[in-house]
């Protein structure tokens, strides 16, 4: 329903009406601009204009609100609080959902500018159809309004979910939500060459476009990973949970798209392949965003929303595009003409056809396995199944990609001989068989994973062979793909070597008693850190390796200062070959050696204490020294207090409790220890009428240390799976610059 | 008959073979939502989910394992559950804990693999962001 007026913050509301109004204008105008009316073209853009604008407005007004914490809004009041540092108050825009729909429409609206300018001719169809897929997300910001008033202003907000207080939610969130809207534009391309009956040129315009989502949404998903691994403390980077499937089916089927588009511009093939993976891609995202964003999957995912009421409309929304899609795709495919080349069996056609059709089965896979609550629904009862599940059938796969990635580089499209191949091959299987050896020392036996690596390797190998020629011929700018596909072989190694091969054991510490953890590590829990400024509290945990490696380990447990919520953070340490990941567990404070009984006792007085005696004997001065002197100094004076103690009927024992002050004030009572457990110390003295004050703890038991539970995790190799996609993401970079110079050119020969 | 088609048939059988070994797998990996008593009989992974028993939770220290109880909203039916991993952050002030794993019998309690944590409605306008480990 629509929110009734007086209930709405109307600077913002006003700002969403607007762009409705100037989204259907542009959207109207392009629409009539199809036939090549210049005037109308000139009405649409600025109608689009227009509509970004207040696109632009209302996501300022709302920032603006948060800076200004102005809690009459629901939604600042809901995400903001006065607690929040400026950085998390900026956050708190993509923190709900209203939000987060508002920063996506916001990148949408500008990626549709440039996106306007780069399609050449085929502007009015493909803004049309894009702007389209713009009015989902901004027909539930016109329903769900963000700018909702209170009916009392709060005098605080509830404040920033305090696992999402991490610098990670002021980056990761947004680069998503581009990746996300970049999604819908090779549809937009594909969808308006199908509405226009040419086919024969979109892929030239859209490929550099397909390759920047892919980039994006591929360093939003790396942020992701590494958010849940360093500060979540989830232990591992990828949980294939709903939501981060949510963002890697798109982003399989950008691969796919890529590829399949590489065929189209080299070969001529896949034009109908192609028109069917746009589609396909962006319903995809529409598909996650309904799994996440209904509330469907609500009990089996991490961070799924709560429903909004708005489910119905999502799959309104994912049913309009799914009918457009298939009802463009089967009147028109079938008069699209593509190449059908035979293609011999060692040939680099065959070769990329076969790696499209694993990545398709992969991203097929992904969407059934999120599905699964809903494909068992109407079963007795909603299933899910669990990481097990998708890294099982993920195995097979993994070999495959590494099998094709080492054998294309030296494939060509009329097909290589086995003989010369195999020739090709040998420097690349020579690693790989290095790689395999140090693998099987390292202990790696299972013969499925010895394979993988052995293609993993021969995969990078290969790749990384082909990309030094091509850099030595000066054609670096060519070599995109193959370095791309290094990082992946280097990813698929630390994959597996991470997750199939770390090491785990959960240890209690006493505090300053070390322990051993596996078979060369020493851990100490030395102390616990209380807070200081805007450093959380922590623990300090001693490391040390046999080898004489060794670090302080910061593992963290605080409370929330608003919610008393318990808070974990790991400690995780990169060393080259592997991480050291301490996760805390469980921290016991111990019994501090408090007071038990305190007394004070003129010289040569007896008193008791449980069943101790205690007897003053005389003070001893025996350490002294010149006082005078040593206060003059600054330094310490010390005195003693020569007690007779006796532990029940026992024998009486002499023991001597020290006092130590400094004429700055500085005041030193060392306890020490009594016969049968229990601590003593001379803590006041009062030398005018000669008496002492003693403070005794713990007899009869012993004080308990502070105690810590760690969670020791040794993660080999982790680092490869950084790196590797930093690679994969570099070469998809000048991949990228590549054709976009490319469709450049193009637009320059056309024009 | 042509190269092709032989390509096709080839790569056709291999597709089936995979789908129906990931079928398989998919169907032994479904972990279902079950009350209590059914998961006490179930042979299989199954997950329970439940309010936490306020107080019940303690850590193990010998074993390693966090033990606590799951009280069932309506019919206030209780199971107890032990956990190896990781106690999730915000643990103690979940509203709805959901855990999965199957039930250890000997044990007489659940042992389960995988917790996903459900965080208070403190925040009224939260989403529900919820906490799991996993390895």
């Amino acid at each position: 329903m629509l929110d009734s007026l007086s209930q709405l913050y109307l600077p913002g509301a006003v700002t969403m009406w607007c762009a409705l109004f100037f989204g259907l204008a542009a959207f109207y105008g392009y629409t009539r601009a199809r036939h090549g009316d210049h005037d109308t073209l000139a009405f649409a853009r600025r109608g689009y204009l227009f509509f970004t604008l207040s696109i632009v407005l209302g996501s300022l007004v709302l920032a603006l609100c948060l800076m200004r914490r102005d809690f009459r809004i629901e939604y600042v009041y809901q995400y903001s609080g006065l607690d929040l540092p400026f950085h998390f108050q900026l956050a708190a825009f993509w923190a709900g959902q209203k939000g987060s729909f508002l920063i996506w429409l916001l990148f949408g609206v500008l990626l549709g500018v440039p996106l306007s300018r780069s399609a050449g001719r085929a502007e009015p169809t493909v803004m049309a159809v894009y702007i389209l897929t713009l009015f989902g997300l901004l027909f539930i910001l016109v329903r769900e309004n963000p700018f909702v008033m209170l009916a009392e202003t709060p005098v605080d907000g509830t404040g920033l979910n305090p696992l999402l207080q991490d610098d990670w939610m002021v980056i990761h969130p947004p680069v998503m939500f581009i990746g996300y809207a970049a999604g819908a534009i090779p549809f937009a391309f594909a969808a308006a060459a199908m509405w226009r009956r040419d086919t024969s040129t979109w892929v030239n315009r859209a490929f550099p476009w397909t390759l920047g989502g892919f980039l994006v949404l591929g360093t939003a998903i790396l942020m992701g990973g590494y958010w849940a691994y360093k500060t979540l403390g989830w232990g591992g980077y990828w949980g294939w949970d709903p939501v981060e499937n949510a963002s890697l089916i798109p982003w399989l089927l950008g691969t796919v798209l890529i590829h399949g588009m590489y065929l189209e511009r080299t070969k001529g093939r896949y034009r109908r392949a192609n028109l069917v993976i746009a589609c396909l891609l962006y319903l995809s995202v529409l598909y996650g965003t309904f799994l996440t964003r209904s509330g469907v999957l609500a009990d089996f995912s991490v961070h799924s929303f709560v429903d909004l009421g708005i489910s119905r409309f999502l799959l309104l929304w994912m049913g309009f595009f799914l009918f457009a899609s298939l009802y463009l795709l089967v009147t028109r495919l079938s008069k699209v003409e593509t190449n059908t080349n035979e293609d011999p069996l060692l040939s680099r056609g065959l070769g990329l056809v076969l790696s499209t059709v694993v990545v398709t089965v992969s991203a097929v896979l992904v969407t059934v396995g999120t599905s699964a609550p809903l494909l068992t629904r109407f079963q007795e009862n909603p299933a899910q199944v669990g990481p097990e599940w998708y890294n099982k059938v993920h195995l097979p796969l993994a070999i495959l990609v590494g099998l094709l990635l080492a054998l294309i580089p030296f494939l060509t499209w009329k097909g290589t001989p086995a003989s010369e191949l195999l020739r090709k091959l040998v420097p690349s299987l020579g690693v790989a068989l290095a790689i395999t050896a140090v693998a099987a020392i390292s202990g790696v036996e299972q013969p499925f994973h010895l394979l993988y690596v052995f293609l993993a390797g021969a995969a990078l190998a290969a790749n990384l062979q082909k990309v030094i020629t091509m850099a030595r011929a000066g054609g670096l700018a060519n070599a995109g793909g193959y370095l791309a596909h290094v990082g992946v072989g280097i990813m698929l190694l630390g994959v597996l070597a991470s997750s199939a091969y770390d090491q785990s054991a959960k240890v209690t510490l006493e505090q300053g008693v070390p322990r051993q953890v596996g078979d060369d590590l020493t851990l100490t829990f030395e102390r616990y850190v209380p807070r200081q400024g805007r450093e959380k509290e922590h623990m300090e945990v001693r490391v040390a390796r046999d080898d004489g490696f060794t670090y302080l380990a910061r593992p963290k447990f605080f409370l929330n200062d608003r919610s008393r919520q318990l808070m974990v953070n790991p400690d995780v340490k990169n060393t080259l070959l592997r991480d050291f990941y301490i996760s805390p567990i469980q921290y016991e404070p111990g019994q501090p050696p408090g007071v038990d009984h305190r007394m004070q006792l003129g010289r040569g007085e007896t008193t008791t204490a449980g069943d101790l005696t205690i007897r003053f004997v005389d003070f001893n001065l025996s350490d002294t020294g010149d006082p005078q002197l040593a206060l003059a100094d600054g330094g310490l004076v010390t005195l003693g207090a020569d007690l007779e103690v006796r532990s029940g009927d026992g024998e009486a024992v002499s023991v001597t409790a020290l006092y130590r002050f400094s004429s700055g004030g500085q005041v030193q009572t060392p306890p020490v220890e009594l016969p049968g457990g229990g601590m003593i110390a001379m803590t006041g003295i009062n030398p005018g009428v000669g008496k002492v004050q003693l403070d005794v703890a713990g007899i009869g038991s012993v004080p308990q240390k502070a105690r810590l539970s760690l969670d020791v995790t040794r993660k080999p190799l982790i680092k490869m799976v950084w790196y590797g996609l930093y690679v994969v993401l570099a070469g998809g970079l000048l991949s990228t610059w590549k054709r976009y110079k490319t469709a450049r050119l193009i637009d320059a020969k056309t024009a | 008959m042509k190269t092709k088609h032989v390509y096709y048939l080839i790569g056709g059988l291999l597709l089936v073979v995979f789908a129906g070994f990931s079928y398989t797998e998919f169907q032994g990996a479904l972990t279902p939502y079950v009350p209590y008593d059914v998961a006490r009989e179930a042979e299989r992974t199954v997950q329970v989910a439940g309010g936490l028993d306020k107080g019940s939770s303690s850590y193990d220290e010998a074993q390693g394992y966090l033990r606590f109880t799951l009280i069932e909203a309506e019919t206030s039916e209780t199971i107890q559950v032990r956990y190896d991993g990781v106690k999730p952050a915000n643990f103690e002030d979940a509203v709805s804990i959901v855990a999965i794993g199957r039930f250890d019998a000997e044990q007489n309690e659940f042992a389960a693999k995988q917790l996903l944590v459900k965080c208070p409605s403190k925040y009224q306008g939260l989403e529900s962001v919820e906490t799991k480990t996993y390895g």
